[in-house]
């Protein structure tokens, strides 16, 4: 295992590394080892655009050596929440990052001028790339990309959205891939770093071969021959478009109705038939779940007098579902080359196309209800976009083009504090939601979860059992502490979410024995419980109150597959959680009783 | 593994770009992950515009490798192909071996200075998800 960790100061441009074994002997690697380093080098209420805010990646003990261990975890601090920071990326920055000799990379400090971080096994270097400031994410990759025959090679670029610390850019790694979400690129900005380049050549050793071949053989086979992972690369995600439609839980127009007359046409089915050409993936995954649509852009008309048959040019473009709900159901927008134009131009502009579709959503519905006006917006934003106006309005928000604008690269929350319409604002613990209209599950899921996501503790997984009749709602607070504990042991390996049918307990500590870790599957949920808490108590010392949070209406009272919530049973959902995780040892409530500040409207209208 | 088994890449434009291939070899043949140390090549298109360009020995009957090897260390094998007396090898200053393969898919060993040979145990093929290569006994297909 790679115990060796890279500090990096970008002000002083100089490296050094430290071996950490008793890190990750104690703490597995991922978001384990991560947790432990962010404590160790970010100091109390720092601001996340400050030189003090550190950035700390992290690989596993499992990174390259298994199927599907291929992610990478990243910790800072989030500028879009103020509190917790955790995004993982798959592509090839995990495996190029271990085989170039490093468990986990620290990076400090804060550069006057753009700069890249450029490592090539024990050489590293920060070097001045002004000529790269101001570059969309793909013409960074083309610029920096070195031909590699054998070795790894990623590039994490930022481009932009992050230039200009939209406080939801994301940083794009090797093309089609991301640390998404919680506003990285924004962080990448402020440090101007403008991209992080690793080729890694050099060998993880592996204690007892035979052991991990036999061991590989066998969990190879579970990924690739049996129904477990096949989801994802057959039509992949975007499967989940009609089956969500069919169950009534496909938010559509900013979660306004549950069921989108355009599903047919934006289903993965659909995206297949038309526009898909190859399924790229990450390194040592056999999945493949990136599938790739081809996006046609034609030149301007004069550009060859005219003759358009042959100026078209062939882009491709990753679709997921999520994505494909952000900018497609929740606009209403149904059309397969429409949606890959708005996900191409915010994987461009290194945007998070979830938040960046909620936005647009809240911004349409807000000018359909008079909250904001024509002066304002410069543009008139209907469902559909009949008017073809977003492509411009995303440009507008990466590049913060204007005061209003400015406001909208803040995220949804925050825009709707400042101008109103905050109960229609889809936003949960400062976060925008993933495209579920399931019921609890989803929403308190994303809310208590510790990066706000849907793949914190799979909330959104038990609303579709509950809808089947397979589960309770009683179930749920329960499900949510068992998930995330169980989902952190995974990101400390690191697995990918999709893997964790594969990666149960039992297969997780074999795999750990074919390289001489003896753990139990004790010991690991012990791990899973003390990573949450570690991450809970950052979050709650740099401010998150979990009391003090808020469910906007279009939230609290979603129509799902199981009718429309009820503020109430979320509270009660709520404070069984609460009262789950206090008997674990966590604190989260400030004083005794009092939910009453949940769900309560702090700025409605 | 005998000489008479014979893997080849039959469906390049199947490839992912996942690198199983890749680390399967490596484990073969040097216990170990190592996307360096290894006889079967992945060059990605990042943009995944193209499929990824995978390479790996063409077992020639006329082999560039073996008649440039100045030291006879490699030796062309009838069935197609070479096979090296690393003691042989161990002299050469030139690895002008390396340098006459046309398709570039003859490597060096970095710590042994002995070039990588693919010793067609069928690993990469095994675990290519996507049946990128063929494996088969037969020595003419």
């Amino acid at each position: 295992m790679n115990t060796r960790v890279l500090y990096v100061d970008l002000l002083e441009r100089k490296s050094w590394v430290r071996d950490r074994s008793d890190l990750f002997e104690k703490m597995l690697g991922g978001v384990g080892v991560a947790s432990h380093l962010l404590l160790e080098e970010c100091a109390p209420k720092v601001d996340p655009f400050s030189p003090e805010a550190p950035i700390i990646f992290a690989t596993g003990p499992l990174t390259g050596i298994y199927p599907c261990m291929a992610k990478a975890v990243c910790l800072f601090k989030s500028p879009l929440t103020g509190n917790l920071g955790e995004t993982h990326a798959g592509g090839h920055f995990a495996t190029a990052l271990t085989t170039a000799g490093y468990g986990a990379l620290v990076i400090k400090g804060g550069s006057l001028h753009p700069v890249v971080l450029k490592i090539r096994d024990d050489k590293v270097e920060v070097k001045t790339a002004s000529s790269l400031w101001g570059l969309g994410t793909r013409a960074v990759d083309e610029a920096l990309a070195e031909p590699i025959k054998n070795g790894l090679q990623s590039i994490a670029s930022i481009g932009p959205a992050g230039e200009h610390m939209v406080l939801y850019a994301n940083v794009i790694v090797d093309v089609h891939h991301h640390f998404g979400r919680l506003g990285l690129g924004a962080v990448w900005g402020a440090k101007k770093l403008k991209a992080i380049t690793i080729i890694g050549t050099k060998s993880v050793p592996l204690p007892n071969p035979q052991a991990v071949k036999a061991f590989y053989e066998k969990v190879e086979h579970e990924v690739v021959a049996t129904d477990k992972m096949s989801k994802y690369h057959n039509l992949g995600t975007p499967s989940n478009v009609l089956e969500l439609n069919a169950l009534g839980a496909l938010p559509t127009r900013n979660f306004r109705e549950r069921r989108f007359e355009g599903a047919e046409e934006m289903s993965g089915e659909r995206f297949a038939e038309t526009v898909f050409r190859r399924k790229v993936t990450c390194t040592n995954c056999p999945v493949a779940c990136i599938h790739l649509g081809s996006l046609l852009k034609t030149f301007a008309p004069d550009h060859e007098k005219g003759r358009t048959e042959i100026v078209k040019e062939e882009n491709l473009v990753a679709y997921n579902y999520e994505p494909m709900f952000a900018l497609g159901s929740n606009l209403g927008i149904s059309s397969p080359s429409r949606i890959l134009e708005l996900i191409d131009l915010c994987e461009d502009l290194g945007l998070d196309a979830m938040m960046t579709g909620s936005v647009l959503a809240w911004v349409t519905e807000a000018y359909e209800r008079g909250v904001l006006d024509e002066k304002t917006l410069e543009v008139k934003p209907r469902w559909g976009d009949p008017d073809n106006v977003y492509p411009q309005m995303i440009k507008n928000i990466a590049e913060a083009k204007t005061p209003f604008y400015s406001r909208l690269a803040q995220g949804v929350a925050k825009v709707s504090d400042r101008y109103g319409g905050r109960d229609f604002a889809a936003s949960l613990g400062g976060n925008s939601p993933a495209g579920y209209a399931t019921g609890y599950g989803h929403i308190v899921g994303t809310l208590v979860g510790a990066r706000h996501s849907h793949l914190s503790n799979s909330g959104y997984s038990i609303d579709q059992q509950i809808a089947a009749g397979k589960a309770k709602v009683e179930d749920i607070a329960g499900f949510l502490v068992k998930q995330e504990n169980w989902l952190y042991v995974l990101y400390s390996l690191v697995a990918c979410y999709f893997s964790r049918s594969v990666y149960t307990p039992d297969i997780v500590v074999e795999a750990l024995a074919t390289l001489g870790m003896k753990v139990n599957k004790e010991d690991l949920e012990r791990l899973g419980r003390e990573i949450f808490h570690t991450l809970y108590r950052f979050k709650i010392r740099e401010g998150f109150d979990l009391e003090k949070e808020y469910i906007p209406k279009l939230l609290r009272e979603l129509d799902t597959p199981i009718g429309r919530l009820d503020p109430q049973t979320l509270k009660k959902i709520i404070a069984q959680y609460i009262e789950l995780r206090e008997r674990e040892g966590l604190t989260i409530r400030k004083k005794e009783e009092s939910l009453a500040e949940f769900l309560l409207p702090q700025s409605e209208g | 593994m005998s000489l008479r088994y014979r893997v080849e890449i039959r469906n390049p434009s199947r490839c992912i770009g996942c690198y199983s291939c890749v680390f399967a070899c490596s484990r073969h043949l040097f216990n170990a992950v190592d996307p360096k140390r290894t006889a079967v090549f992945v060059e990605l298109d990042r943009r995944g515009v193209r499929a990824p360009k995978v390479s790996m020995c063409r077992f020639c009957k006329e082999p560039e490798c073996a008649y440039a090897c100045p030291h006879g260390a490699l030796q062309p094998i009838p069935e197609g192909g070479i096979t090296l007396t690393p003691s042989k090898c161990a002299v050469c200053k030139t690895y002008d071996c390396i340098e006459a393969c046309q398709y570039k898919v003859l490597v060096l060993d970095e710590d042994k200075k002995v070039p990588i040979l693919c010793d067609r145990c069928g690993e990469c093929a095994k675990y290519c998800p996507h049946n990128v290569f063929w494996y088969t006994e037969a020595p003419e297909i």
